[in-house]
């Protein structure tokens, strides 16, 4: 158990030891491989389905960002991935696993649709900023549920926030096709909530405000990690909760920050996906947006900042992909294979294998210092172990659970 | 394949000759980026030698190990086992050749038997496992070398003297010739030190070759047949022990030039005022621990006073206490003029009890993060606001003042020497109880695994702290540690205070009774 602990903090201190510079190189090459092989596979992936790559690559691009319209839409999706990731990469940097976004977006939305129908009446100016806020605080609600489990009993957060998203999913159904169901409709969605409660357009073709709130979300995030007390207690205790104990930290407080506040991100994307997408709740809302936000928070490192440009990314693929198979009848699933391949490429390269064999291919001497990891011969299995579960390890599991859900196709 | 073949007395006598050396290692050198840590290394082992590795740390003892035991390729250089070149490029071919090394942390799945864990990696047989036939092999094994284990009890309720035993077992079950133990009595006690040499002699009686990483120079001249001593990395000598003489190894080790550093005698009177104390303070916490019952205590300004025991009494449990991070069940404690028997971790930082926890990596660093911020744990409760710039400032002074060998304050905790890391959570130490004008500090084996200068600094900035208004609770293993330093010494045993001795009136011998004698 010490082992992998030691070898996993070997394999960071590497890439710290090599100068940040260096380091900063590393990762760029790292991710600039993942990005290409994941290209290429997809490419063959996209011949064998009888499309011409270039092309099909092309319409992605250009229906996500060649357009007023299609740039709205790629908002629109990167706003709950940005929400989601920061809420996974959040909670990471302490140590604890939130793999519950997709049941705190439910809860989020739950709550929003049920003050709106509520505060029918009331202006937008006031109606709107409370129906948000209802979201926050049903994200918020679900996941206090495994803080307090874990900070009680000890209960592994993953499993509860798991487990809790069939609970909010089934409950928004029961809304949905119950109480506040639509009898027109004919399926799982409710009334429209009143109009006030809707997010102001802000780009022609649908595009909402909620991305002004989701970036500087990001930002402040990292933000506060960084710079506030509390902030470096958090890290500290994902960096090794042992010794944030003797330095005087409150464990189970932060544990219940970390969660508490991840669960209200992700219920604050569910009220955003009602009043700027939706206007009301239904089932489909989120097409396992938590699992990507796993993947995105992996991506980033567990940096909140950082997942702004790869939750930017990720959307592009997701609408670029839905317009593929509008356009040239491509399942959309071809395309998402390239989020799960571009992970799994660059978690490889990340191991102190994938990462000597890196450095060969970077020139200049000044390598050196990964190739005297210590820990190379026998790192390959690295696990989660110790105290406080490394982040990085944590995140390589859910990947593997979030490879293997993506999406099969988005609806509207 | 587990078999005795290797293990056949070989010529004993051919410890000087070149023919049948077990290892005969050519000018080994392996370099980590700019670092060289060794530089054509030379090191030949007999069979049935007793062979000690010394140096500093940072010598490039482990390193030359790891060469031998095949996780590190060296650069330049060549390796004999047995008279036959060998190429040891990952830790199989290693164990293949019969290397086996007994590292300072275990590597015993926890939650297995003895039995179990011996039986791993020197099983063969893919569908069935015939258990009786290997107890039977491995109980001999076991009685002819005095490795007196269980077999059938979990490793991980055993006492760290005990799993070493299961580990030297399983290494030689798995057919090893040449062991190779890392530092093996850091955690024993003295009875189980005389017991690991008398058996380590069975072994090299037997023909075996065995390597022992050391620190302690009484526990080489005690044990070994030979020894060579590296420093920065060369080859600093080999010689055979009957013709050592001990202020010629240390010289070889710290180099003609370095003096070794003497730890000042305290001067200071002992104040009337107490700094910390306990009155019938105890605790129970999980079932694995021991149970502290009804301590009395008191530590006084300009007061150095040491807690000794054997391992395992409950030493862990009362910095634990001490710290906050158990809860104190019965009686009281104070701190700093105030109760702080329910006081968290926190709030007992604040009163002034700065902690040095025994385990340094566990328990003290943040590995992966910038030395600054290991630094700044703990006393970030006692500044106003949180600025990173200020705090890679005040590492910085720190690491100027205390001379922490480092690329500076932004360096990864981890990428530190051992005796570094301790330097950074002694300053750390000291501005907690700085903080509180003279606090209590309570330090748990301090110097376990430092070199001779590490350790000498840090001795001399607790003396320094009682000296300063402060005082010191050293909970030690190392009874030579607390007779040079202490005004009193405490005597712990199953979670008691059974004994107390005052300096004037020091007897090792009575104060080895009482560790022991609520031991039996």
């Amino acid at each position: 158990m010490t082992d992998t602990v030691v070898v996993d903090v070997e394999a960071e201190v590497d890439i710290a030891a090599g100068g940040r510079r260096d380091a900063i190189i590393e990762i760029a090459v790292i991710y600039g491989l993942g990005v290409i092989v994941a290209l290429l596979v997809n490419a063959a992936l996209l011949a064998a389905l009888g499309a011409n790559p270039v092309t099909a690559y092309g319409t992605i691009v250009s229906s996500a960002l060649g357009s007023v319209g299609g740039l709205a839409q790629t908002l629109n999706r990167m706003t709950p991935l940005l929400l989601g990731a920061t809420a996974v990469a959040f909670a990471m940097r302490a140590g604890y696993v939130n793999l519950g976004v997709d049941g705190q977006i439910y809860a989020g939305a739950i709550l929003a649709t049920g003050v709106a129908f509520l505060l029918d009446g009331w202006p937008a100016w006031l109606l709107l900023p409370v129906v948000l806020l209802a979201g926050v605080v049903g994200g918020g609600l679900l996941a206090s549920i495994p803080a307090w489990l874990r900070a009680t009993r000890g209960v592994n957060e993953l499993f509860v926030t798991v487990m809790l998203n069939f609970v909010a999913l089934f409950l928004a159904e029961y809304l949905a096709t119950g109480p506040w169901t639509d009898p027109v409709a004919g399926e799982a969605i409710t009334v429209p909530i009143p109009d006030a409660a809707n997010l102001p357009v802000m780009l022609p073709g649908g595009g909402h405000a909620g991305i002004l709130l989701a970036v500087p979300i990001a930002v402040a995030a990292s933000w506060w990690l960084l710079r506030t007390r509390r902030g470096f207690e958090f890290r500290a205790v994902g960096a090794n909760s042992l010794a944030a104990r003797f330095g005087g930290v409150r464990l189970v407080r932060i544990g219940v920050i970390a969660l508490v506040v991840a669960g209200a991100l992700g219920g604050l994307a569910g009220s955003i996906e009602v009043t700027g997408v939706h206007s009301r709740l239904l089932t489909g809302l989120t097409p396992n947006f938590g699992y990507m936000a796993v993947l995105i928070a992996v991506l980033a490192r567990r940096s909140p900042v950082a997942t702004i440009p790869v939750a930017f990314a990720f959307a592009v693929l997701i609408v670029g992909a839905d317009s593929l198979q509008r356009s040239v009848n491509l399942p959309a699933s071809a395309v998402l294979v390239f989020q799960a391949v571009v992970v799994v490429t660059i978690l490889a390269f990340e191991t102190p294998r994938g990462r000597r064999w890196v450095s060969r291919l970077l020139p200049g001497s000044g390598r050196s210092a990964t190739d005297g990891s210590p820990g190379g011969p026998s790192a390959a299995g690295r696990g989660p172990g110790g105290p406080g579960p490394g982040g990085d390890d944590v995140g390589g599991h859910a990947t593997g659970r979030g490879a293997g859900t993506q999406p099969a196709g988005e609806g509207a | 394949m587990p078999d005795e073949a290797g293990r056949q007395p070989q010529d004993a006598t051919s410890r000087t000759g070149t023919a049948a050396l077990a290892v005969q290692m050519t000018g080994i050198s392996k370099a980590f980026g700019p670092v060289q840590a060794l530089d054509d290394v030379d090191f030949r082992v007999a069979p049935g030698e007793v062979h000690g590795l010394l140096g500093e740390n940072g010598a490039g003892k482990t390193t030359l190990m790891n060469v031998l035991t095949g996780l590190y390729l060296a650069d330049a250089g060549s390796v004999s086992l047995h008279g036959e070149a060998v190429e040891l490029r990952q830790p199989a071919d290693a164990v293949s050749q019969g290397v086996g090394m007994v590292h300072q942390h275990f590597e015993l799945v926890q939650a297995f038997t003895a039995l179990e864990n011996i039986l791993l990696g020197a099983e063969t047989a893919t569908w069935s496992m015939n258990t009786a036939a290997h107890r039977a092999r491995i109980t001999e094994l076991a009685t002819q070398y005095g490795f007196n284990v269980r077999l059938d009890h979990a490793v991980a309720a055993m006492e760290i003297g005990d799993q070493q035993k299961v580990e030297i077992l399983r290494i030689l079950y798995a057919g090893s010739n040449i062991l190779v133990l890392d530092e093996p009595t850091t955690h024993l006690t003295p009875t189980e030190v005389d017991q690991l040499f008398s058996s380590v002699r069975e072994l090299a009686a037997e023909g075996l070759a065995v390597v022992l990483i050391a620190h302690k120079l009484h526990e080489v001249f005690a044990v070994c047949d030979r020894i060579t001593v590296l420093r920065h990395g060369r080859l600093a000598g080999s010689l055979d022990v009957a013709a050592a003489d001990r202020g010629e190894v240390v010289a070889m080790m710290m180099g003609e030039d370095v003096a070794v550093p003497e730890v000042r005698p305290k001067a200071c009177e002992i104040s009337d005022e107490v700094v910390l104390s306990l009155d019938g303070a105890g605790g129970r916490g999980g079932p694995t621990d021991v149970v502290l019952v009804d301590l009395d205590l008191r530590v006084h300004r300009g007061e150095f006073v040491g807690i000794a025991g054997v391992a395992g009494n409950g030493q862990r449990e009362l910095m634990e206490l001490l710290a906050g991070l158990r809860s104190i069940q019965q009686g009281r404690m104070h701190a700093g003029g105030q109760d702080v028997t329910a006081a968290r971790v926190d709030e007992r930082i604040m009163a002034g009890v700065a902690v040095l926890p025994g385990d340094r990596m566990r328990e003290g660093v943040l590995p992966a993060s910038p030395l600054y911020e290991t630094y700044a744990l703990g006393r970030h409760l006692l500044q106003d606001g949180f600025a990173p710039a200020l705090l890679e400032e005040q590492a910085r002074e720190m690491i100027t003042h205390f001379d922490v060998r480092t690329s500076g304050p932004t360096a990864p905790t981890a990428s530190l020497s051992g005796g570094n890391i301790q330097k950074v959570l002694v300053a750390r130490a000291l501005a907690v109880s700085d903080h509180a004008d003279g606090g209590a500090m309570v330090v748990m084996n301090p110097t376990s695994g430092l070199d001779v200068g590490a350790a000498a600094f840090v001795h001399t900035q607790l003396v320094a702290t009682c000296e300063a208004g402060g005082g010191v609770l050293l909970i030690s293993e190392d009874l030579d540690e607390l007779l040079m330093l202490c005004d009193r010494i405490v005597v712990l045993a199953h979670g008691r205070f059974v004994g107390e001795q005052v300096a004037d009136g020091y007897d090792r011998l009575a104060l080895g009774d009482m560790m022991v004698a609520a031991n039996d």
